[in-house]
Protein backbone atom coordinates (compact mmCIF):
# COMPACT_ATOMS: atom_id res chain seq x y z
CA UNK A 1 0.00 0.00 0.00
CA UNK A 2 2.84 2.34 0.96
CA UNK A 3 4.56 1.69 -2.36
CA UNK A 4 1.39 2.44 -4.29
CA UNK A 5 0.92 5.73 -2.48
CA UNK A 6 4.57 6.72 -3.12
CA UNK A 7 4.12 5.86 -6.79
CA UNK A 8 0.92 7.90 -6.97
CA UNK A 9 2.74 10.80 -5.29
CA UNK A 10 5.47 10.62 -7.94
CA UNK A 11 2.91 10.55 -10.76
CA UNK A 12 1.11 13.50 -9.19
CA UNK A 13 4.35 15.49 -8.94
CA UNK A 14 5.14 14.79 -12.61
CA UNK A 15 1.63 15.85 -13.59
CA UNK A 16 2.09 19.08 -11.61
CA UNK A 17 5.37 19.79 -13.39
CA UNK A 18 3.73 19.24 -16.78
CA UNK A 19 0.78 21.40 -15.87
CA UNK A 20 3.11 24.17 -14.71
CA UNK A 21 5.06 23.97 -17.99
CA UNK A 22 2.06 23.88 -20.28
CA UNK A 23 0.59 27.39 -19.68
CA UNK A 24 4.07 28.92 -19.99
CA UNK A 25 4.51 27.13 -23.33
CA UNK A 26 1.06 28.27 -24.41
CA UNK A 27 1.88 31.93 -23.94
CA UNK A 28 5.22 31.43 -25.70
CA UNK A 29 7.60 31.80 -22.77
CA UNK A 30 8.85 28.21 -23.19
CA UNK A 31 9.05 25.95 -26.26
CA UNK A 32 6.11 23.60 -26.73
CA UNK A 33 6.45 20.00 -25.54
CA UNK A 34 5.91 18.65 -29.04
CA UNK A 35 8.76 20.77 -30.40
CA UNK A 36 11.03 19.51 -27.59
CA UNK A 37 10.26 15.90 -28.51
CA UNK A 38 10.68 16.57 -32.23
CA UNK A 39 14.21 17.90 -31.68
CA UNK A 40 15.69 21.00 -33.30
CA UNK A 41 14.69 22.53 -36.62
CA UNK A 42 16.00 20.43 -39.54
CA UNK A 43 19.08 22.02 -41.05
CA UNK A 44 19.80 21.81 -44.78
CA UNK A 45 23.29 20.94 -45.96
CA UNK A 46 25.70 23.69 -46.95
CA UNK A 47 25.77 23.79 -50.75
CA UNK A 48 27.14 26.53 -53.02
CA UNK A 49 25.09 29.20 -54.78
CA UNK A 50 26.00 29.21 -58.45
CA UNK A 51 25.65 32.25 -60.71
CA UNK A 52 23.93 31.21 -63.93
CA UNK A 53 23.51 34.60 -65.57
CA UNK A 54 24.36 38.24 -64.98
CA UNK A 55 22.21 40.70 -66.91
CA UNK A 56 22.51 44.46 -67.13
CA UNK A 57 19.04 45.94 -66.73
CA UNK A 58 17.42 49.36 -66.48
CA UNK A 59 14.15 48.95 -64.63
CA UNK A 60 12.47 51.69 -62.67
CA UNK A 61 10.27 50.35 -59.84
CA UNK A 62 7.55 52.85 -59.06
CA UNK A 63 4.88 50.88 -57.24
CA UNK A 64 4.59 47.87 -54.95
CA UNK A 65 1.50 46.00 -53.87
CA UNK A 66 1.66 43.91 -50.70
CA UNK A 67 -0.84 41.09 -50.53
CA UNK A 68 -1.82 38.24 -48.27
CA UNK A 69 -4.09 35.52 -49.59
CA UNK A 70 -5.61 32.36 -48.13
CA UNK A 71 -5.50 29.68 -50.79
CA UNK A 72 -7.80 26.67 -50.40
CA UNK A 73 -7.49 23.83 -52.90
CA UNK A 74 -10.80 22.36 -51.71
CA UNK A 75 -11.14 18.60 -51.30
CA UNK A 76 -9.22 16.87 -54.08
CA UNK A 77 -10.91 13.54 -54.81
CA UNK A 78 -8.47 10.71 -55.38
CA UNK A 79 -9.06 7.20 -56.81
CA UNK A 80 -10.72 4.56 -54.66
CA UNK A 81 -8.74 3.39 -51.58
CA UNK A 82 -6.67 6.60 -51.58
CA UNK A 83 -7.33 9.31 -49.04
CA UNK A 84 -8.72 12.59 -50.35
CA UNK A 85 -6.37 15.58 -50.26
CA UNK A 86 -6.70 19.18 -49.26
CA UNK A 87 -4.26 22.03 -48.78
CA UNK A 88 -4.93 25.44 -47.27
CA UNK A 89 -2.02 27.86 -47.15
CA UNK A 90 -1.45 31.55 -46.57
CA UNK A 91 0.62 33.29 -49.23
CA UNK A 92 2.35 36.60 -48.46
CA UNK A 93 4.22 38.57 -51.07
CA UNK A 94 4.35 41.59 -53.31
CA UNK A 95 3.88 42.72 -56.87
CA UNK A 96 6.34 45.26 -58.30
CA UNK A 97 5.50 47.46 -61.23
CA UNK A 98 7.27 50.16 -63.15
CA UNK A 99 9.07 50.82 -66.41
CA UNK A 100 11.62 48.94 -68.44
CA UNK A 101 13.89 51.82 -69.38
CA UNK A 102 16.00 49.65 -71.68
CA UNK A 103 13.18 50.22 -74.19
CA UNK A 104 14.14 53.93 -74.39
CA UNK A 105 15.97 54.98 -77.56
CA UNK A 106 17.39 58.13 -79.15
CA UNK A 107 13.93 59.31 -80.11
CA UNK A 108 12.55 58.87 -76.57
CA UNK A 109 14.22 62.04 -75.22
CA UNK A 110 13.73 65.35 -77.05
CA UNK A 111 15.39 68.46 -75.65
CA UNK A 112 14.81 72.05 -76.76
CA UNK A 113 16.63 74.62 -74.61
CA UNK A 114 14.95 74.53 -71.20
CA UNK A 115 12.19 72.14 -72.19
CA UNK A 116 12.28 68.37 -72.43
CA UNK A 117 9.91 65.68 -73.68
CA UNK A 118 10.40 62.07 -72.53
CA UNK A 119 8.44 59.21 -74.04
CA UNK A 120 8.33 56.28 -71.63
CA UNK A 121 7.16 52.75 -72.42
CA UNK A 122 3.87 51.76 -70.74
CA UNK A 123 4.03 50.86 -67.04
CA UNK A 124 3.93 47.13 -66.50
CA UNK A 125 4.18 44.49 -63.82
CA UNK A 126 7.85 43.64 -63.51
CA UNK A 127 7.83 40.99 -60.78
CA UNK A 128 5.41 38.96 -58.69
CA UNK A 129 7.22 37.75 -55.59
CA UNK A 130 6.11 35.05 -53.19
CA UNK A 131 9.25 33.42 -51.84
CA UNK A 132 9.22 30.08 -49.95
CA UNK A 133 9.25 32.02 -46.65
CA UNK A 134 6.02 33.67 -47.80
CA UNK A 135 4.07 30.40 -47.78
CA UNK A 136 2.55 29.17 -44.55
CA UNK A 137 0.73 25.84 -44.53
CA UNK A 138 -2.46 26.00 -42.51
CA UNK A 139 -4.15 22.66 -43.23
CA UNK A 140 -2.64 19.72 -45.06
CA UNK A 141 -4.66 16.55 -45.58
CA UNK A 142 -3.32 13.62 -47.59
CA UNK A 143 -0.07 13.45 -49.50
CA UNK A 144 0.35 16.58 -51.63
CA UNK A 145 3.13 16.10 -54.16
CA UNK A 146 5.72 18.79 -54.85
CA UNK A 147 4.42 19.25 -58.40
CA UNK A 148 0.86 19.77 -57.09
CA UNK A 149 2.06 22.24 -54.47
CA UNK A 150 4.07 24.11 -57.13
CA UNK A 151 0.94 24.42 -59.27
CA UNK A 152 -0.98 25.94 -56.34
CA UNK A 153 1.87 28.34 -55.58
CA UNK A 154 1.96 29.46 -59.23
CA UNK A 155 -1.79 29.96 -59.08
CA UNK A 156 -1.37 32.13 -55.96
CA UNK A 157 1.10 34.27 -57.91
CA UNK A 158 -1.47 34.73 -60.69
CA UNK A 159 -4.03 35.80 -58.07
CA UNK A 160 -1.57 38.37 -56.68
CA UNK A 161 -1.02 39.71 -60.21
CA UNK A 162 -4.78 39.99 -60.78
CA UNK A 163 -5.43 41.63 -57.39
CA UNK A 164 -2.68 44.19 -58.03
CA UNK A 165 -4.16 45.10 -61.42
CA UNK A 166 -7.63 45.39 -59.90
CA UNK A 167 -6.22 47.73 -57.23
CA UNK A 168 -4.91 49.98 -60.02
CA UNK A 169 -1.20 49.28 -59.70
CA UNK A 170 -0.44 50.21 -63.33
CA UNK A 171 -2.27 53.55 -63.17
CA UNK A 172 -0.54 54.45 -59.90
CA UNK A 173 2.74 53.25 -61.28
CA UNK A 174 2.48 55.53 -64.31
CA UNK A 175 1.55 58.49 -62.13
CA UNK A 176 4.40 57.91 -59.68
CA UNK A 177 6.86 57.50 -62.58
CA UNK A 178 5.68 60.77 -64.10
CA UNK A 179 6.04 62.67 -60.80
CA UNK A 180 9.43 61.16 -60.07
CA UNK A 181 10.92 61.99 -63.48
CA UNK A 182 9.36 65.44 -63.53
CA UNK A 183 11.05 66.25 -60.21
CA UNK A 184 14.35 64.85 -61.48
CA UNK A 185 14.29 66.87 -64.70
CA UNK A 186 13.31 70.07 -62.90
CA UNK A 187 16.31 69.57 -60.61
CA UNK A 188 18.40 69.36 -63.78
CA UNK A 189 17.25 72.85 -64.66
CA UNK A 190 14.44 72.15 -67.16
CA UNK A 191 11.56 74.58 -66.92
CA UNK A 192 9.11 72.64 -69.04
CA UNK A 193 8.92 68.87 -68.60
CA UNK A 194 6.54 66.66 -70.56
CA UNK A 195 6.46 62.96 -69.71
CA UNK A 196 4.46 60.89 -72.19
CA UNK A 197 3.32 57.48 -70.94
CA UNK A 198 1.07 55.30 -73.10
CA UNK A 199 -1.78 53.49 -71.34
CA UNK A 200 -0.93 50.05 -70.00
CA UNK A 201 -2.92 47.10 -71.26
CA UNK B 1 4.97 -4.77 10.12
CA UNK B 2 4.70 -2.13 12.82
CA UNK B 3 4.55 0.83 10.50
CA UNK B 4 3.80 4.17 12.04
CA UNK B 5 -0.03 4.33 12.13
CA UNK B 6 0.16 8.13 11.72
CA UNK B 7 2.19 7.84 8.48
CA UNK B 8 -0.63 6.36 6.40
CA UNK B 9 -3.13 9.20 6.91
CA UNK B 10 -0.31 11.68 6.34
CA UNK B 11 0.58 10.06 3.01
CA UNK B 12 -3.07 10.05 2.00
CA UNK B 13 -3.36 13.69 3.02
CA UNK B 14 -0.36 14.55 0.85
CA UNK B 15 -1.90 12.69 -2.06
CA UNK B 16 -5.13 14.58 -1.54
CA UNK B 17 -3.30 17.93 -1.55
CA UNK B 18 -1.41 16.95 -4.72
CA UNK B 19 -4.71 16.00 -6.37
CA UNK B 20 -6.13 19.40 -5.45
CA UNK B 21 -3.05 21.16 -6.88
CA UNK B 22 -3.43 19.17 -10.14
CA UNK B 23 -7.07 20.19 -10.43
CA UNK B 24 -6.18 23.84 -9.81
CA UNK B 25 -3.42 23.71 -12.45
CA UNK B 26 -5.76 22.02 -14.93
CA UNK B 27 -8.16 24.91 -14.45
CA UNK B 28 -5.30 27.40 -15.10
CA UNK B 29 -4.33 25.47 -18.25
CA UNK B 30 -7.83 25.64 -19.62
CA UNK B 31 -8.10 29.33 -18.78
CA UNK B 32 -4.77 30.40 -20.39
CA UNK B 33 -5.43 31.13 -24.08
CA UNK B 34 -2.99 29.93 -26.73
CA UNK B 35 -0.80 32.74 -28.10
CA UNK B 36 -2.18 34.05 -31.36
CA UNK B 37 -0.02 35.31 -34.20
CA UNK B 38 -0.35 39.04 -34.80
CA UNK B 39 -2.22 39.74 -38.05
CA UNK B 40 -0.27 41.61 -40.71
CA UNK B 41 -1.48 45.17 -40.98
CA UNK B 42 0.27 45.87 -44.25
CA UNK B 43 -1.78 43.40 -46.30
CA UNK B 44 -3.39 44.61 -49.55
CA UNK B 45 -1.70 47.97 -49.84
CA UNK B 46 -0.18 49.92 -52.68
CA UNK B 47 2.99 51.87 -51.94
CA UNK B 48 5.06 54.27 -54.02
CA UNK B 49 8.60 53.27 -54.93
CA UNK B 50 11.40 55.12 -56.64
CA UNK B 51 14.06 52.53 -57.35
CA UNK B 52 16.32 51.99 -60.30
CA UNK B 53 17.44 48.38 -60.78
CA UNK B 54 20.59 48.10 -62.85
CA UNK B 55 21.73 44.49 -62.46
CA UNK B 56 20.03 41.11 -62.33
CA UNK B 57 21.70 37.92 -61.07
CA UNK B 58 20.16 34.53 -61.80
CA UNK B 59 21.49 31.95 -59.36
CA UNK B 60 20.82 28.29 -58.56
CA UNK B 61 21.28 26.19 -55.46
CA UNK B 62 20.76 22.56 -54.53
CA UNK B 63 18.81 22.29 -51.29
CA UNK B 64 19.43 18.93 -49.65
CA UNK B 65 18.39 17.47 -46.32
CA UNK B 66 19.13 14.11 -44.71
CA UNK B 67 17.32 12.94 -41.60
CA UNK B 68 19.22 9.85 -40.52
CA UNK B 69 17.82 7.67 -37.71
CA UNK B 70 18.30 4.05 -36.60
CA UNK B 71 14.70 3.24 -37.55
CA UNK B 72 15.03 4.61 -41.09
CA UNK B 73 16.20 7.63 -43.08
CA UNK B 74 14.45 10.45 -44.86
CA UNK B 75 16.23 12.24 -47.67
CA UNK B 76 15.16 15.03 -49.99
CA UNK B 77 16.85 17.06 -52.71
CA UNK B 78 15.61 20.16 -54.54
CA UNK B 79 17.00 22.23 -57.36
CA UNK B 80 16.13 25.88 -56.73
CA UNK B 81 16.70 29.12 -58.59
CA UNK B 82 16.43 32.76 -57.66
CA UNK B 83 16.55 36.14 -59.34
CA UNK B 84 18.18 39.00 -57.47
CA UNK B 85 18.01 42.60 -58.66
CA UNK B 86 20.14 45.40 -57.26
CA UNK B 87 20.29 49.10 -57.89
CA UNK B 88 19.74 52.44 -56.24
CA UNK B 89 16.90 53.88 -54.20
CA UNK B 90 16.10 57.23 -55.77
CA UNK B 91 14.10 58.22 -52.69
CA UNK B 92 17.46 58.79 -51.05
CA UNK B 93 18.36 61.31 -53.76
CA UNK B 94 18.06 64.81 -52.25
CA UNK B 95 17.81 68.14 -54.09
CA UNK B 96 21.40 69.04 -53.18
CA UNK B 97 22.65 65.79 -54.78
CA UNK B 98 22.21 67.33 -58.26
CA UNK B 99 24.57 70.22 -58.92
CA UNK B 100 24.41 72.14 -62.17
CA UNK B 101 27.61 73.69 -63.52
CA UNK B 102 26.61 76.14 -66.20
CA UNK B 103 24.30 75.05 -69.00
CA UNK B 104 26.09 71.86 -69.95
CA UNK B 105 27.73 70.53 -66.81
CA UNK B 106 26.19 68.47 -64.03
CA UNK B 107 27.33 66.41 -61.02
CA UNK B 108 24.96 63.79 -59.59
CA UNK B 109 25.65 62.15 -56.21
CA UNK B 110 23.87 58.81 -56.13
CA UNK B 111 23.05 56.80 -53.00
CA UNK B 112 24.96 53.56 -52.40
CA UNK B 113 23.44 50.60 -54.31
CA UNK B 114 21.54 47.88 -52.52
CA UNK B 115 19.66 44.67 -53.21
CA UNK B 116 16.17 45.72 -54.24
CA UNK B 117 14.43 42.48 -55.05
CA UNK B 118 14.75 38.76 -54.37
CA UNK B 119 12.50 36.34 -56.21
CA UNK B 120 12.38 32.53 -55.99
CA UNK B 121 9.80 31.48 -58.55
CA UNK B 122 8.04 28.16 -57.90
CA UNK B 123 8.19 27.22 -61.59
CA UNK B 124 12.00 27.25 -61.37
CA UNK B 125 12.10 24.74 -58.50
CA UNK B 126 12.33 20.99 -58.94
CA UNK B 127 12.17 18.09 -56.52
CA UNK B 128 14.95 15.79 -57.67
CA UNK B 129 14.90 13.12 -54.97
CA UNK B 130 12.53 12.24 -52.13
CA UNK B 131 12.74 9.03 -50.13
CA UNK B 132 11.52 8.00 -46.69
CA UNK B 133 12.12 4.74 -44.82
CA UNK B 134 9.22 2.36 -44.15
CA UNK B 135 8.94 3.47 -40.55
CA UNK B 136 9.30 7.16 -41.37
CA UNK B 137 6.63 9.61 -42.46
CA UNK B 138 6.86 11.28 -45.85
CA UNK B 139 7.96 14.90 -46.06
CA UNK B 140 4.92 17.12 -45.63
CA UNK B 141 4.29 20.23 -47.69
CA UNK B 142 5.02 22.32 -44.60
CA UNK B 143 8.39 20.62 -44.08
CA UNK B 144 9.32 21.13 -47.73
CA UNK B 145 8.43 24.84 -47.48
CA UNK B 146 10.56 25.04 -44.33
CA UNK B 147 13.58 23.51 -46.08
CA UNK B 148 13.15 25.76 -49.12
CA UNK B 149 12.91 28.78 -46.80
CA UNK B 150 16.29 27.81 -45.37
CA UNK B 151 17.59 27.63 -48.95
CA UNK B 152 16.19 31.12 -49.51
CA UNK B 153 18.01 32.49 -46.44
CA UNK B 154 21.24 30.88 -47.62
CA UNK B 155 20.95 32.29 -51.16
CA UNK B 156 20.23 35.78 -49.78
CA UNK B 157 23.31 35.59 -47.54
CA UNK B 158 25.62 34.25 -50.25
CA UNK B 159 24.46 36.67 -52.97
CA UNK B 160 25.11 39.58 -50.60
CA UNK B 161 28.78 38.56 -50.49
CA UNK B 162 29.08 38.47 -54.30
CA UNK B 163 30.02 41.48 -56.43
CA UNK B 164 26.40 42.35 -57.21
CA UNK B 165 26.52 45.78 -55.52
CA UNK B 166 29.73 46.83 -57.28
CA UNK B 167 28.22 45.87 -60.62
CA UNK B 168 24.97 47.66 -59.75
CA UNK B 169 26.93 50.83 -58.97
CA UNK B 170 28.93 50.61 -62.19
CA UNK B 171 25.80 50.12 -64.29
CA UNK B 172 23.93 52.92 -62.51
CA UNK B 173 26.80 55.29 -63.28
CA UNK B 174 26.89 54.26 -66.98
CA UNK B 175 23.09 54.53 -67.27
CA UNK B 176 22.75 57.97 -65.64
CA UNK B 177 25.73 59.32 -67.59
CA UNK B 178 24.28 58.15 -70.91
CA UNK B 179 20.83 59.63 -70.14
CA UNK B 180 22.32 62.96 -69.11
CA UNK B 181 24.40 63.04 -72.29
CA UNK B 182 21.28 62.29 -74.35
CA UNK B 183 19.68 65.30 -72.65
CA UNK B 184 22.45 67.51 -73.92
CA UNK B 185 24.85 67.71 -70.96
CA UNK B 186 28.43 67.47 -72.10
CA UNK B 187 30.31 67.50 -68.78
CA UNK B 188 28.70 64.79 -66.69
CA UNK B 189 30.02 63.50 -63.35
CA UNK B 190 28.29 60.73 -61.44
CA UNK B 191 29.61 59.97 -57.95
CA UNK B 192 28.36 57.86 -55.06
CA UNK B 193 27.62 59.18 -51.61
CA UNK B 194 29.76 57.94 -48.71
CA UNK B 195 28.62 54.69 -47.11
CA UNK B 196 26.66 55.28 -43.95
CA UNK B 197 26.73 52.98 -40.92
CA UNK B 198 24.68 49.79 -40.88
CA UNK B 199 21.00 50.42 -40.46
Amino acid sequence: MKKIISFLNLIALLAILLLLYSPLAKIGLLPSLSSLLRGGTPKIEDTPVIIQQVKNIAQMFTQTFYDEYVYDTGVIRTPLFNANKRLIFIAKGEVISGFDLSELNEKSIIRRDKSIVVKLPPARILDVIINPSGFETFIEVGQITFEESKKFHEDARRIFDRNAREKGILKNSAEQGRQMLEKFFRLLGFESVDIIIPDSR
Amino acid sequence: MNADPQKKPRARKRLFILGAVILALLAVNVAVPRRQAQPLLSARTLKDLAELATIEYSVTKIVSYKDVAWYGDRKILFETAATVKAGIDLNELADQDIKLEGDSGVTVSLPQPKILLFNMKPEQMREIFNESGVLRSNFSNEEKDGLLSQGEIDIRAKVATMDILQRAARNARILIESWLKKMGFTAVRVVFKEKRGRR
